[in-house]
């Protein structure tokens, strides 16, 4: 039996991946798979391990789909936080290292967020861009450092010189208020003015 | 010294912790912390999804890791995997995006029958069947964010009733925030689209509704709600007791 899954909802095909359906599984790849790589890609920087990375958490769909959790967000959001999970895993082993490099270039260059090369397709790059153009530079430092570069909160804290509390202080803010931008970029007018 | 935190240490945490950035002594203690607290559930989930903004990449899926996801969960012969299909055509993005919701919603179902992982059809064709309540809220509030979506106010004439629409480019749709009185129990509500010259019904939607789905098969020009009896009409019998006009994008 030959679907189209092109059109299915991600809820169909998890329904479909619990029925073993292979090619369900394939679309739910080609929908977030390029995403979930790209994540596990930036944080381990090295094309090999990122690959073992998304085979295991698409495997781990197939296997368990039930363990995504309906309660935590979307399919996309959950594959991402178990990439994200796995890949921080493998470059923490040698954080110590990591963290004397990175103390080194960042006493030569900063880094920024180049949304041009990461974002999807335009329009949602335009969204990405308000949110993190919105976003206190601090905040964002911080966010980037833990999320993307897989620094621990601790280490964050050394890499800026900064007070531990001031950093976590300075995440959780953070992402409240590119949550906060996202939903007030997309619905902030109201419906009678719309 | 992490199993001395306080809820509100736990709080200032939640944050890094979404982003995988505690310490392992701590990580434990958050999430013993998380099974009895809905509430910093919520917010690491919702810290969650706004980390996936810091994901997006124009970088396709990779067909050759597909190939060995496919060998690696036992089929010989892998299911074809087209990357042509991957088309940056931006209402199919909306679409895709609006599914992601989708998915969780069914999931909720899973996740409220509290199945264990049994692999059988027949229990995956009861969660297909059921519907849920939740599940539908959710996937609106995500249609509701879609950079294409449109939102519709349908009102009476004198604005005393007033219900809220999204409609996606794809024809998807969801009525929202309904406050509509509770009909006799001869009556039902019904939903109309026009398109074209054409009143359509898109579905009939009891008396007392509440967050409801519908799909147009065509480009929608406004949505109307009649009250009619119970099992609804094939045509509008009555004026419509709301109705809205749909902007064009």
């Amino acid at each position: 039996m030959k679907t189209d899954w092109s059109q299915a909802s991600d809820a169909a095909l998890v329904v479909a991946i619990g029925r073993w359906r292979e090619d369900a599984l394939a679309e739910a790849y080609r929908r977030h798979g390029g995403a979930v790589y790209g994540l596990a890609r930036r944080v381990v920087r090295e094309t090999g391990v990122a690959e073992e990375v998304v085979q295991e958490v698409f495997v781990r769909l197939w296997s368990t789909p039930d363990r995504f959790d309906p309660d935590r967000g979307s399919l996309r959001s959950w594959l991402l936080a178990q990439a994200h999970g796995r890949a921080i895993d493998r470059v923490r082993a040698d954080s110590s290292r990591r963290l004397r490099e990175e103390q080194d270039a960042r006493r030569t260059a900063t880094s920024g967020y180049d949304v041009e090369l990461e974002a999807w397709d335009l329009a949602v790059a335009d969204r990405v861009n308000e949110v993190m153009a919105d976003l206190p530079a601090p905040e964002r430092e911080a966010i980037e450092l833990a999320y993307l570069d897989g620094y621990t909160y601790r280490e964050v804290a050394t890499l800026l010189d900064t007070p531990e509390g001031t950093i976590k202080s300075r995440i959780r803010a953070g992402l409240r208020r590119m949550r906060s931008d996202l939903i007030d970029a997309k619905t902030g007018r109201p419906w009678h003015q719309s | 010294m992490a199993s001395e935190l306080t809820h509100a240490d736990i709080q200032e945490l939640l944050g890094a912790y979404a982003l995988d950035a505690v310490d392992a002594d701590e990580v434990a203690v958050i999430d013993a912390h998380l099974v009895d607290c809905p509430r910093c559930r919520n917010e690491v989930a919702e810290h969650r999804e706004a980390a996936t903004l810091l994901s997006f990449s124009g970088a396709a899926a990779p067909e050759a890791l597909w190939s060995r996801i496919a060998a690696d969960i036992g089929e010989a012969d892998p299911a074809p995997f087209e990357l042509a299909r991957v088309v940056p055509h931006r209402a199919r993005r909306v679409q895709l995006r609006l599914t992601a919701a989708a998915a969780a919603a069914a999931v909720v179902i899973i996740g409220l029958l509290g199945f264990q992982v049994v692999r059988q059809n027949d229990r995956i064709d009861q969660l297909a069947a059921i519907t849920d309540q939740r599940g539908l809220d959710q996937a609106a509030a995500a249609a509701a964010v879609q950079p294409d979506a449109r939102r519709v106010r349908l009102q009476s004439d004198d604005g005393a009733q007033v219900v809220d629409a999204v409609v996606l480019p794809d024809g998807q749709g969801y009525l929202v925030q309904t406050r509509l009185p509770t009909l006799g129990s001869d009556q039902t509500y019904q939903l109309w689209g026009v398109i074209g010259a054409q009143t359509i019904s898109l579905g009939v939607l009891g008396g007392d509704q509440a967050t409801t789905a519908f799909k147009a098969a065509g480009p929608l020009t406004s949505l109307a709600i009649t009250a009619e009896r119970v099992g609804g009409a094939v045509a509008p019998t009555s004026d419509p007791i709301v109705k809205g006009r749909i902007e064009s994008t």
